[in-house]
């Protein structure tokens, strides 16, 4: 990979604007994202940081705004594209989102077969791939009711993972677990991180954050309020409303940086 | 023993030959009513906007309308714009549009109660709207909708003995006709009600069985 290629975004969005009614959740909010970032929204609850990432794949319509994946623009209202878009960016929810009616392997299967239209044993194979890398090798006939939250979130990773996507978009994955639960999720989305994965994810996992994250960006009252590396923008933002939400979420966590 | 002979001579073949009809209307009506259940109530639920309304105005009519009255509409009434259905074919008409209405009720009412996140999640892997509904929501919907369509399905095989009433002779009819001829109201419609106790509990223990077998962890009624 030449260096140029390298430092071109893999996403791009620009001028991303949602309202409901009159109200703006989020505000003409860009941001891009070269191969292997790992960049973290931080920020309080109704920020906007959940609607900005699912605006990113259209889940969410965006009034204004315009998004970019591999220097190709996508419009959402043409639905093949949009389609093939959201293959290529993987999504992880705060509550995991499984499919109910489905076992572990057959979660990871289902987008193989339906969506990818591979074969079955292709798709089967691939799926124990994806299982066996979270860890859940072990739990692939179980249902979502049968699994912890911690093991749910494992598969909706794998999940993603197995449909190929160039950037995943992870909304506050660890928010719904138990504490005890939490440290194998961030394990897996530090050796994906590892593994040279793209990916923007919103956490409250601050130190977990600051470790593995290349960039910060402090969303609140749906705007992009300031950006930078995590050490600058946990001890040395240069907004004030920056500095007060990590004093405040530091202090909390008894993590000081 | 007269008795006992007339019942085994008379009574019983006529009543056989009622009960084949009877099959012949409940099978049909059924399948029908809840493929129409299943596609109306997903329209009513994921549809457009017109569609919507067009499928609730179905439900209003096939609901509110007495279910005689809409056989007679079909039997009676076409026939007036030229079109003539036979008896039989009318009944089936009539009791696949009346389930079918009822049974979008009891499908919306599970469509509703699949959690929305799994529809996101099913749209962020490329999914398609329709093949979301048919793949993902459709199958847990069916889970939830069976009590109720199974419900439904026994109301129809008691429901099927007013195909009498627009000549298509199935059990209660051809019960109807010998009791007319003898007399022996009693006798001869206490053996219909066995007979449909026995369908209803045939058909309840049916369902039962579609139930255990697509029972999946997650999906399971509490036992008290």
């Amino acid at each position: 990979m030449s260096r140029t290629e390298a430092e071109k975004p893999i996403l791009r969005v620009e001028g991303l604007t949602k309202r409901y009614g009159s109200k703006e959740v989020l505000k003409r909010a860009s941001l891009a994202i070269k191969r292997g970032d790992l960049k973290v929204l931080i920020g309080p609850s109704g920020g906007g940081k959940s609607t900005l990432l699912q605006c990113i794949n259209f889940l969410v319509i965006p009034e204004e705004g315009r998004v970019w994946l591999e220097e190709r623009e996508i419009f959402h209202h043409r639905k093949k594209e949009l389609y093939q878009f959201r293959q290529k960016v993987g999504m992880i929810f705060q509550d995991f989102n499984l499919f109910d009616h489905l076992s572990a392997l057959d979660n990871v299967r289902i987008g193989l077969v339906r969506v990818k239209r591979l074969g079955k044993a292709e798709a089967r194979a691939r799926a124990l791939q994806e299982l066996e890398r979270v860890g859940l090798k072990d739990h692939i006939h179980k249902y979502p009711a049968e699994l912890s939250g911690g093991q749910k979130q494992r598969v909706s990773i794998a999940r993603a993972l197995a449909m190929d996507p160039s950037v995943m978009l992870l909304d506050e994955p660890t928010s719904a677990l138990d504490p005890e639960l939490i440290s194998e999720v961030l394990a897996v989305i530090k050796d994906l991180g590892a593994h040279g994965m793209t990916m923007l994810m919103s956490t409250h996992q601050i130190a977990f954050a600051s470790e593995v994250a290349s960039e910060f960006i402090f969303m609140e009252d749906g705007q992009i309020v300031e950006t930078g590396p995590p050490l600058k923008i946990l001890s040395d933002a240069d907004c004030d409303r920056t500095r007060e939400f990590c004093s405040k979420i530091t202090e909390l966590y008894n993590t000081s940086f | 023993m007269d008795e006992l002979h007339f019942i085994w001579q008379e009574v019983l073949p006529a009543l056989w030959r009622g009960f084949g009809v009877s099959l012949q209307l409940i099978i049909p009506s059924s399948l029908f009513g809840l493929a129409i259940g299943m596609s109306v109530g997903a329209l009513r639920v994921f549809g457009r906007p017109l569609a919507r309304r067009l499928a609730d105005l179905y439900v209003l009519l096939f609901r509110g309308f007495p279910l005689v009255v809409q056989l007679f509409m079909w039997y009676f009434g076409l026939p007036y714009l030229g079109i003539y259905f036979s008896p039989f074919l009318a009944s089936v008409i009539g009791f696949s549009l009346r389930s079918g209405a009822y049974q979008s009720e009891y499908v919306r009412g599970a469509f509703l109660s699949v959690k929305h996140g799994q529809m996101l999640a099913a749209q962020a892997l490329g999914f398609s709207h329709l093949r979301m509904i048919w793949t993902i929501i459709l199958p847990q919907a069916f889970r939830r909708a069976l009590p109720g369509c199974g419900n439904e399905i026994i109301y129809l095989i008691k429901y099927s003995s007013l195909a009498y009433m627009i000549t298509c002779i199935e059990l209660t009819g051809e019960a109807k006709i010998i009791a007319t001829e003898t007399f022996k109201y009693t006798e001869i419609f206490l053996i219909v009600g066995a007979v449909y106790l026995i369908l209803t509990s045939f058909a309840s223990w049916v369902l039962h069985r579609v139930e255990e077998r697509m029972r999946i962890p997650g999906f399971e009624y509490l036992k008290a």
